[in-house]
């Protein structure tokens, strides 16, 4: 897999990275790269890391996810992972992974909510 | 692919360790298991499969379908001829770690499947077994 198949994305001052569903560890490593280069560029606030379609989270995975939240946050700005499987959930619990300061939120329209600080915690109340 | 109970994948290469990942997840699924345990022995797989790239440099990963009283299992068997684990215990211990990983691969392997075996001597090499039994 060619590490320059990672796309970021800039929404106004919000990057969005789509993760492909098995990435190889050289395509990680790059994401990681990737994100840092244009945050630098683009002076972004957030970072929304779309996950919905990655199947496997081990160890290597969630260490560079970890590290580039950390990078993020030097930065100045805030990471969301948006729309891990529960199947993931479950599996890196197991595995006993931990995201470290990343946020995380369902569905990517949640996860620009939370950068845009509109979403309020506990609220229930679904689109309307 | 869909008749055979045994393979093997030869693991040389960091692309190896997708390519195990992807074998895995398909005899996985072609076996009945559910999306959570495939997502399990997926897992448990890519963690061994860098196991053995990281500190042997090569090794081979075999699967393997087993039965046992008439329950289907899933064997994986990865093996290197690498420096071999000087203290398995400590191996097993979440967190450590002697080339800066996060220490969970072989703890972690261990809760995902059902059962874990290593054999493992220094300077000769390492034998890490696991199995997984579908429900």
């Amino acid at each position: 897999m060619a590490a320059d198949t990672i796309s970021v994305i800039k929404l106004h001052d919000v990057l969005m990275v789509t993760v492909p569903p098995d990435p190889d560890d050289e395509t990680v490593s790059a994401l990681q790269e990737r994100v840092l280069q244009t945050m630098e560029r683009h002076e972004a606030k957030g970072l929304v890391l779309d996950i919905s379609t990655v199947e496997t989270l081990d160890s290597f995975f969630a260490r560079t996810v970890v590290e580039t939240v950390q990078m993020v946050a030097l930065m100045g700005g805030r990471t969301v992972l948006a729309g891990m499987r529960p199947s993931v959930a479950i599996t890196a619990t197991q595995l006993g992974l931990t995201l470290g300061s990343a946020l995380t939120a369902l569905n990517v329209d949640r996860a620009l909510d939370v950068l845009d600080g509109t979403h309020r915690l506990g609220d229930v109340s679904d689109d309307q | 692919m869909t008749n055979e109970r045994t393979g093997e994948v030869r693991i040389d290469s960091e692309s190896d360790i997708v390519t195990a990942r992807q074998i895995v997840r398909n005899t996985a699924i072609a076996m009945g298991f559910g999306v959570t345990d495939v997502t399990r022995i997926v897992t448990a797989a890519s963690e061994l499969t860098r196991n053995v790239f990281r500190y042997a440099g090569s090794g081979v990963m075999r699967w393997r379908m087993v039965n046992a009283c008439e329950v289907l299992g899933l064997e994986l068997t990865f093996e290197d001829y690498g420096p071999g684990i000087p203290d398995i215990k400590r191996a097993m211990e979440v967190g450590y770690t002697t080339k800066g990983g996060l220490g969970l691969g072989l703890p972690g392997a261990k809760r995902l499947m059902d059962e874990l075996e290593i054999e493992s001597e220094v300077g000769k090499g390492t034998r890490v077994t696991v199995k997984k039994w579908r429900r």
